[in-house]
C-alpha cells in the first residue's frame, strides 16, 4: 500500500500506522559494529538475499516477530561511516534512507546499531540519521567488548541525551534482542531530541534546497532538509542505476549555491563535519567514562607482529600455504565422492532409459555438465569457509594491510588481494568478492585479471599434460610439481603483469589512497560462518550451475549431430563428423601455427563450457573409454597419437604449448557470464577474451616456434 | 609553526609517539571520509607501526593507512605524556 507523501509532525499519530501495516525497519551502522549479526538473530533463516536491480550491492531482507506476534520487516543496509557515499554501497544505503529506490520501500523506522567501544565515530552516523525525522531505535552493541577494555557507557544517559531509546546488546551471544523486540514493537515511538543548528553560513541554501526538495520532489520537510545538506556537502557523490534523479528545479537551485561556494572558496563540509563532532563530544561527555591508562590490549601486541614487515608476512605466507594445502588436499575425499556418485547417477539412467539421443543427452549433457561443476563444490566451500573464519576473526583486514605494498606496485591496493586469492579456486566468488572495491576502475582491473590466476578447473588439463610429458610411469614428484608450480608462477604474473599494463594504460587513475579500520581481534563465529558458506556456495552453484548446464547441453548437441552415415562408426568417427569436428577442422589452420591439429581444436572448443571438459573430450577423440578415473590409458592414447603424415601429435614440446595456453585464455563461459553481470555490459567480458585468448595464442605461437627451431 | 614542532607526515611519526592532527592533503573525497571518521584536524593520533603502510589509533579506532594516505596527514609531534 503505497501513501502519498505523508508528513510526519511531532507527536501526531502518522496515518496508516493502524494495525495492520507492518512497518519497516531499516538497520544501519558503521562496517564492523555487529550490524549483519544483529540482523542475523533477529531475523533467523527467514532472511531474502538478491541484488538491488541494476547495482552489485547484495540486498537484504528479512521478517521478525514483534512481542505481539505481528511480523516486521527489516532491510540490512549496507554498512557506512556516513551518508556522504564513497562507494555503491554506501550510495545504495543513502538513497534508501532518502526513499529514492522505486525498488525498496522507504523504512518507517531505523534501527542504528553502534559500536560501544567507538562510541563518538558510530555516532556520527546516527547523527545524519537522526537528520531525517524518522524513528530511531540505537542498539548499543559490543557491551561486553567495551566492558572489558574499561569503557563504561551510560545508556541510560545516552537515551536521555538524544531521545531515542538505547537498547544494550551483545549481538553475538544473542542478548539484548529481547529489550530490542520490546522497543520495536512499540506503537509510538519518541522523536529524537536532536537540536543541531546547522552553521549560519550554509543556512540559506540549505533552506532553498529544503523547499525545492519539498515542492518539486515530493519529499517531506525533515528529509529534504536532510537531502539538502548532503547535497551541498557532498558534491561528487556516487549515483548508482536505480535512484530516482532530482527534478530540475532543484537540479538548478543546487548548481546556483554551488557555484557560489566554490567561487566563495570556504570549505562547508569541513565545518560542517565539525560541527556535528562537537555536538557529538558535548553529548559524550557525560555518556562514555573511559580509564586513565590504557595499557596495550591483546590486540595491540599481536598486532605487532601481524603487521611487522617480516614477521607479518612469515605468518602471511605459511597461512597462505596452509589454505591451498588444505584447498587442494582435503577437498579430494568428497570430489571423489562426488564423482563417483555422478557416475553411479549416469549409470543408472542408462540403465533405465532406452538407448537413443534423449538417454544420451541425460548422461551425457545434462549429468555430465552439472557433475561437472558440482565436483568443484568442495573445494569451494572449503575456500569460503576459510574466508570467513580469516574475516570473522578480523585477520582478513591485517592480510589486506600486508598485501597492499606489493599490491600498490602494480597500482592496485590490498582490498584487490582477497577476489585474486579466491580466484585460485574458482574465478566467480573471486570475481563477486571484488565488490568491496571501492575505486571503479580498480575493481575493474581486478576483475579483468582475475581469471589469469590459475583456477582449479585447469589441473586436470595440466596433470593430464605432465603425464603425457614425462616419460615412463615412475616420474619424480619433484619434475611434477616444478611444472605445476612454473604453470601457476606463470598465471601469476601474467595477473601482476596486466595489471599493471592496465593501470598504466586503459584504467589510469592516481594511486589510490587506502584507509581501513582493523577491527579488534575476535574468536570466529562458526555458526556465522557456516551459514555464509552455504549462502554464498549456494549462490555458486546456483550461477554457474545453469549456465553450465545450458552449455553442456548445447555441446553435447554439437557433438553428436549430424550424426555419423555409419550406425556403428566410433565414438571417435562420430565426434569426427558432428559439428564440433567440422569446427575444429574449420580451426586447424589458426593453431596449426602452434602445434595443435584439429582433433586439440575440439578439445579447445568444448572447454568453453568448462575447462576440466577437455580430458573427457580426448577421452573421446582418442576412443578411450573412462577417461576421468584412470588418466593412462588416455596417456598412452595421446603418445600414439600422429598427424597425417606420420609425425608425433603430443610432443613434449606440445604439451608445454598446450599447458600455457591454458594458463592465458579465456575459456570458461560462466566466468563470462559472472564478469557481465558484474560489469553490467557486454563490453568487458569481450574485451577479456580477446586480450587473454589473445595473449595465450600469441604466447604459444612463440614458444612452439622458439621450441622448434631449437629443435624440440 | 614552531621550531620546536615541526609538522611531518604521519608515515615519518616514529613508533609509540603520539601527535595532533595539522593538516590532511590530498584529494577532497579522501580528506572528508578521514574527517568523517573522527581523524579531523586537531585530533589526536598515535603512531603503532610502519614508515611506510602505517598503523595508527584514533579515538579509539585502530586505522591502516597506505603509503599515499599516510604522507598526506600531517601531524605535529607531541612530547610523551601530553594531552
Amino acid at each position: 500500500m503505497k501513501l502519498p507523501a505523508h508528513i510526519t509532525l511531532a507527536g501526531l499519530k502518522r496515518p496508516g500506522t493502524g494495525p495492520e501495516r507492518t512497518p519497516v525497519y531499516a538497520v544501519v551502522g558503521n562496517p564492523n559494529c555487529g550490524k549483519t549479526t544483529l540482523f542475523n538473530a533477529l531475523t533467523g533463516l527467514r532472511q531474502k538475499v538478491g541484488n538491488y536491480p541494476g547495482v552489485t550491492v547484495e540486498k537484504k531482507m528479512g521478517i521478525t516477530y514483534s512481542q505481539h506476534g505481528r511480523p516486521i520487516q527489516i532491510i540490512d543496509l549496507p554498512g557506512a561511516y556516513s551518508l556522504a557515499a564513497r562507494s555503491p554501497d554506501e550510495a545504495v544505503l543513502r538513497d534508501v534512507l532518502l526513499g529514492r529506490r522505486a525498488d525498496t520501500p522507504q523504512p518507517d523506522r531505523i534501527i542504528c546499531v553502534v559500536d560501544a567501544c567507538n562510541l563518538e565515530r558510530n555516532l556520527y552516523l546516527v547523527h545524519q540519521v537522526l537528520d531525517l525525522g524518522r524513528p530511531v531505535v540505537i542498539a548499543l552493541n559490543m557491551v561486553d567488548l567495551a566492558a572489558a577494555a574499561g569503557i563504561c557507557v551510560d545508556p541510560q544517559r545516552l537515551e536521555a541525551e538524544l531521545g531515542v531509546p538505547v537498547v544494550p546488546t551483545e549481538a553475538v551471544h544473542g542478548k539484548g534482542l529481547v529489550p530490542l523486540r520490546l522497543a520495536m514493537s512499540r506503537i509510538e515511538l519518541p522523536l529524537a531530541k536532536h537540536r543541531w543548528d546547522v552553521p549560519a553560513d550554509i543556512a540559506p541554501a540549505v533552506g532553498a534546497l529544503q523547499v525545492s526538495l519539498t515542492e518539486n520532489d515530493g519529499r517531506p520537510p525533515l528529509i529534504a532538509r536532510a537531502e539538502a545538506l548532503l547535497l551541498l556537502t557532498d558534491f561528487d557523490a556516487v549515483r548508482v542505476a536505480g535512484s530516482t534523479p532530482h527534478s530540475p528545479q532543484t537540479a538548478a537551485v543546487l548548481a546556483h549555491w554551488r557555484k557560489r561556494f566554490e567561487e566563495n572558496g570556504t570549505d562547508w563540509s569541513g565545518l560542517l563535519i565539525r560541527s556535528r563532532y562537537e555536538a557529538i563530544n558535548r553529548l559524550c561527555a557525560g555518556v562514555i567514562r573511559r580509564p586513565a591508562e590504557q595499557g596495550l590490549s591483546f590486540t595491540d601486541r599481536v598486532d605487532a607482529v601481524l603487521c611487522h614487515s617480516i614477521w607479518g608476512w612469515l605468518f602471511f605466507a605459511g597461512l597462505m600455504a596452509a589454505v591451498f594445502f588444505s584447498i587442494f588436499s582435503l577437498a579430494e575425499y568428497p570430489m571423489n565422492w562426488i564423482d563417483s556418485g555422478v557416475a553411479s547417477l549416469a549409470d543408472r539412467v542408462k540403465g533405465a532409459m532406452a538407448a537413443g539421443d534423449l538417454r544420451d543427452l541425460i548422461t551425457d549433457g545434462v549429468i555430465g555438465g552439472v557433475g561437472g561443476i558440482v565436483i568443484f563444490l568442495p573445494q569451494i566451500l572449503i575456500l569460503f569457509f576459510f574466508i570467513g573464519l580469516l574475516e570473522s576473526t578480523g585477520y582478513m583486514a591485517r592480510a589486506a594491510f600486508i598485501m597492499d605494498r606489493p599490491m600498490s606496485k602494480v597500482g592496485l591496493h590490498g582490498k584487490s588481494f582477497i577476489p585474486l586469492l579466491g580466484s585460485y579456486a574458482c574465478a566467480i566468488p573471486g570475481i563477486m568478492a571484488t565488490r568491496t572495491i571501492e575505486n571503479a576502475k580498480d575493481r575493474l582491473v581486478t576483475i579483468l585479471v582475475a581469471p589469469l590466476m590459475s583456477c582449479s578447473a585447469r589441473l586436470p588439463v595440466y596433470l593430464l599434460m605432465i603425464a603425457t610429458l614425462l616419460p615412463g610411469e615412475a616420474m619424480p614428484a619433484a619434475t611434477k610439481a616444478g611444472i605445476m608450480l612454473a604453470m601457476y608462477a606463470l598465471g601469476t604474473a601474467g595477473a601482476f603483469g596486466f595489471a599493471w599494463l592496465f593501470k598504466r594504460t586503459l584504467f589510469q587513475s592516481a594511486p589510490p589512497l587506502m584507509i581501513m579500520e582493523l577491527p579488534p581481534f575476535q574468536p570466529p563465529r562458526l555458526k556465522e560462518i557456516l551459514r555464509q558458506m552455504a549462502e554464498r556456495g549456494w549462490l555458486f552453484l546456483k550461477n554457474a550451475g545453469t549456465i553450465i548446464l545450458g552449455i553442456s547441453i548445447v555441446l553435447w548437441f554439437l557433438t553428436t549431430y549430424p550424426k555419423h552415415p555409419d550406425p556403428a562408426a566410433t565414438p571417435t568417427q562420430q565426434i569426427a563428423h558432428s559439428f564440433a569436428g567440422q569446427a575444429g577442422h574449420l580451426l586447424e589452420p589458426v593453431i596449426k601455427p602452434l602445434g595443435f591439429d584439429w582433433r586439440i581444436g575440439i578439445g579447445l572448443i568444448t572447454s568453453f563450457a568448462a575447462r576440466e571438459v577437455f580430458v573427457s573430450s580426448m577421452g573421446v577423440i582418442f576412443g578411450v573409454e573412462g577417461a576421468d578415473e584412470d588418466t593412462t590409458p588416455l596417456r598412452d592414447a595421446l603418445r600414439a597419437a600422429t598427424w597425417p603424415d606420420g609425425a608425433a601429435l603430443f610432443t613434449p614440446l606440445v604439451c608445454i604449448t598446450l599447458m600455457v595456453f591454458y594458463v592465458f585464455a579465456m575459456q570458461c563461459m560462466s566466468t563470462l557470464a559472472i564478469v557481465k553481470r558484474e560489469t553490467n555490459s557486454w563490453r568487458w567480458p569481450l574485451f577479456q577474451t580477446a586480450y587473454m585468448t589473445g595473449t595465450a595464442w600469441l604466447l604459444c605461437l612463440l614458444v612452439y616456434q622458439a621450441g622448434r627451431a631449437l629443435g624440440f | 609553526m614552531s621550531a620546536i614542532h615541526p609538522r611531518s607526515p604521519l608515515c615519518q611519526l616514529p613508533a609509540g609517539a603520539m601527535g595532533r592532527i595539522c593538516a590532511i592533503e590530498g584529494d577532497e573525497g579522501f580528506c572528508q571520509r578521514l574527517r568523517e571518521m573522527g581523524f579531523g584536524e586537531a585530533a589526536l593520533v598515535t603512531k603503532i607501526s610502519g614508515r611506510t603502510t602505517s598503523l595508527c589509533e584514533v579515538n579509539g579506532t585502530r586505522i591502516a593507512l597506505n603509503h599515499g594516505a599516510a604522507m598526506s596527514i600531517l601531524v605535529e609531534p607531541l612530547p610523551a605524556g601530553a594531552r
